[in-house]
């Protein structure tokens, strides 16, 4: 299978990239500090990726979202995506920084919209008829990362949840459309990812690793689940945190 | 992989404030600093208090692998866990692999770790082709044979700057299987039993033995393998499905507790006498690995380990005495690992083995009785002309570090100015 990864600095799409390269996939990569891409395309290779292609650019502009996804079209097409990039943004200066808002909210939902939309049209392209060889393949799934903290707008970080909440409706929306067109559409919520971006945090008991969220991700794109809540406890948890009354949501500093 | 605790050493059992900070590119903190793997180091080597410890077990990429010659390259934070994953399926092993897998590449080098091959192979650092190293005061050091830092790098204790890459010679082999020997010694209190069947053992690349310590009579088991080939569900380890979750309490790891645990295990062991059979390579390196966290078991005051060498010569006479000392000053432990090291010398200044018979073991949170004994034991081994191993260490003196590593004022002279360890602090000072 040819994998694209847009993000493929993020610990969670590293911890991913590993899992495909240990079954022979190949793989494009994009980020945008080149001699990251090419360690972890070099990682990749020793543990087994057929091929491994990177392209260091601004993934977040929409000219070169555009142009990247042409080449893939007219390199073979592809078969699976993880969007994995984001930034967690920084609630104070959010809060007094118009551009700075704006251009998270670029990072976080735009461009993670324009890719998905790009890919997934790209893939509906290059369908294949079904038959008895393909049916079973996994292929043509895009897995978009999210998070949980756009399940509600909370108090501490609502900036960024507000960006995630708005990839999830697309998300959702997205994947109704590219229905009957064969091509699948997975949302990864996960919790707190013990990861670079959250270092300065807290690990608590919740705390769930880059590599078992990678696994999760591979297991729901396989599976083509819908939404993955990653781990499995936050579905209750938010279920819950859904359902507080917003007179009393709106006291609490969570 | 990730470690247990991003404060506590193996050992745990320390009051420790540290500062975290994460290697990812080439900066360095701008405060003092310790470079710290996976921190299975049982006490100080991988402390330090009031600073900041360098985590670099997330710079773990393998970058470069030449299938025909074995020779891997990769970041210093790269696990043998990780690398024996991905290259037994390949036919191929780190040359050198400790009692766990969950070591970092940058920890084996700082500590010129040592395996039960030492007899045929030296330590880890033998293995090493070349490293990289990043000091606060010079540009990018590449560290190759003789290159003036090589002796004080390779178990230089993380002292002489980070170490950023290595390149590696794995081993060539056949499978993911070892036919392993289990044989029974000793009985008559003496190392004999031991060091007849470790002579006559010398063409297999692996020999350990297990020693009860609290038998007056040192019976014991001997372990002899080699690499062999095995069914394909042997590629992989079986992952901790065990995990120790709570902290076990005190009383649990008495003196009596350990010695039924020996009982046990002996009569296990007896019932099946020299036996022959072929196990997953897994199992045989690294047998405590399938329990998660198992260093809970001593609970939240932890416990160091103690391991001496002494040369070849004295070794049949000394190490029952020392054994016979620890027994009798009631330092409890379940069972001590010996194994007797080749002729290699390491070019480390610092480095551990030497010619002779090492012994490890347990001591749960030691008391100022149990330190009292230790230091005892650390005479012992001084007079006998061997030493104690640092990576396992939480309390020798000042005086005996000196004593045991004569020359380790070179270390002092290269270190980066800008890091220290607790270890450092506790045995370079002046006494
Ligand atoms: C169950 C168990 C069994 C063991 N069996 C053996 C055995 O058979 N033989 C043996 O020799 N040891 C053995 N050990 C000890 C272990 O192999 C060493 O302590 C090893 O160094 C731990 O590696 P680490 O990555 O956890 O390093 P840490 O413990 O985190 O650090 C060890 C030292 O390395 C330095 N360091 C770490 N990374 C770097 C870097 N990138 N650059 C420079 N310095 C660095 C640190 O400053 C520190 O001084 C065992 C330990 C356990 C827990």
């Amino acid at each position: 299978m040819k994998i694209v990864v847009v993000g493929a600095t993020s610990a969670i799409a590293q911890a991913a990239i590993r899992i495909w390269a240990g079954e022979g996939h190949t793989l494009v990569l994009f980020g945008r500090n080149n001699s990251e891409l090419e360690r972890i395309a070099a990682d990749a290779r020793v543990r087994g990726a057929v091929a491994v292609a990177v392209h260091a650019g601004e993934i977040t502009s929409n000219a070169y979202i555009a142009s990247a996804v042409d080449a893939l079209a007219v390199n073979g097409g592809v078969d699976q995506a993880l969007i994995a990039h984001g930034s967690l943004t920084d609630a104070e200066r959010a809060a007094v920084e118009p551009d700075y808002l704006a251009r998270e909210f670029t990072v976080n939902f735009t461009s993670a919209c324009v890719w998905a939309q790009l890919l997934a049209s790209t893939m509906a392209a290059n369908e294949q008829p079904v038959t008895k060889t393909n049916r079973g393949d996994h292929s043509r799934t895009i897995a978009v990362i999210s998070s949980v903290a756009g399940e509600r707008g909370r108090y501490s970080n609502f900036a960024y949840g507000a960006a995630k909440a708005g990839l999830t409706a697309f998300c959702d929306g997205l994947r109704a459309k590219m229905l009957p067109r064969g091509v699948h559409i997975v949302t990864v919520k996960p919790g707190t990812v013990d990861t670079p971006m959250t270092a300065h945090m807290k690990r608590g008991a919740l705390t769930a690793s880059a590599e078992s969220v990678a696994r999760g991700i591979v297991v729901a794109m396989n599976r083509k689940t819908d939404i993955a809540y990653l781990p499995l406890i936050w579905w209750p948890i938010m279920t819950i945190v859904r359902a507080i009354p917003e007179r009393i949501a709106k006291k609490l500093k969570w | 992989m990730t470690p247990v605790s991003l404060d506590q050493p193996w050992g745990r059992g320390f009051n420790v404030e540290h500062n975290h900070a994460f290697a990812r590119d080439s900066e360095l903190p701008t405060r003092s600093f310790l470079p710290r793997g996976l921190g299975r180091s049982y006490g100080d080597v991988c402390v330090n208090d009031s600073g900041v410890l360098l985590h670099n077990f997330r710079r773990d990429r393998l970058l470069d692998f030449d299938e025909v010659h074995g020779v891997l390259r990769c970041e210093s934070g790269a696990s043998i866990a990780d690398i024996a994953a991905v290259m037994v399926r390949r036919g191929w092993f780190p040359a050198v692999v400790p009692g766990t897998r969950f070591v970092t590449v940058g920890g084996a080098i700082a500590n010129d770790i040592h395996g039960k091959n030492h007899h045929v192979c030296g330590t880890f650092s033998r293995s090493v082709l070349a490293m990289s190293l990043r000091r606060s005061d010079r540009d990018m050091q590449i560290v190759e044979s003789n290159h003036p830092l090589e002796d004080v790098t390779v178990a230089g204790l993380g002292l002489s700057g980070v170490i950023d890459e290595a390149t590696l010679q794995l081993d060539c082999i056949p499978g993911p299987g070892i036919k392993q020997d289990t044989l029974l010694f000793g009985g008559d209190g003496s190392i004999d039993g031991y060091l007849s069947l470790d002579a006559s053992s010398q063409a297999w690349p692996y020999t350990v033995g297990w020693i009860d310590t609290l038998d007056r009579g040192l019976r014991g088991v001997f372990f002899r393998g080699e690499h062999c080939d095995g069914p394909d569900d042997w590629l992989t380890p079986n992952t901790a499905k065990l995990a120790m979750p709570v902290d076990a309490p005190q009383w649990v790891l008495g003196r009596w507790s350990a010695k039924a645990f020996n009982e046990l295990y002996y009569r296990a062991q007896g019932l099946k006498s020299a036996t022959r059979e072929t196990i997953p390579l897994w199992q045989f390196f690294f047998p405590l690995d399938a329990v998660a966290a198992w260093n809970r078991a001593y609970g939240k005051r932890g416990f160091v380990q103690y391991q001496f060498v002494v040369p070849r010569a004295a070794a049949r006479e000394v190490v029952p005495k020392i054994l016979a000392h620890l027994r009798e000053s009631n330092v409890a432990s379940y069972l001590a690992v010996i194994k007797s090291f080749g002729e290699y010398l390491s070019r480390g200044v610092l480095s551990f083995p030497m010619p002779g018979v090492t012994v490890a073991l347990d001591v749960p949170a030691p008391n100022e009785r149990d330190r009292r004994a230790l230091d005892r034991a650390d005479a012992m081994v001084a007079d006998a002309g061997g030493r104690v191993y640092p990576a396992k260490d939480a309390r020798m003196s000042a005086a005996m570090f000196k004593r045991f590593y004569p020359q380790w004022e070179r270390v002092e002279a290269m270190r980066d100015p800008m890091i220290s360890s607790s270890f450092w602090r506790r045995v370079a000072r002046s006494s």
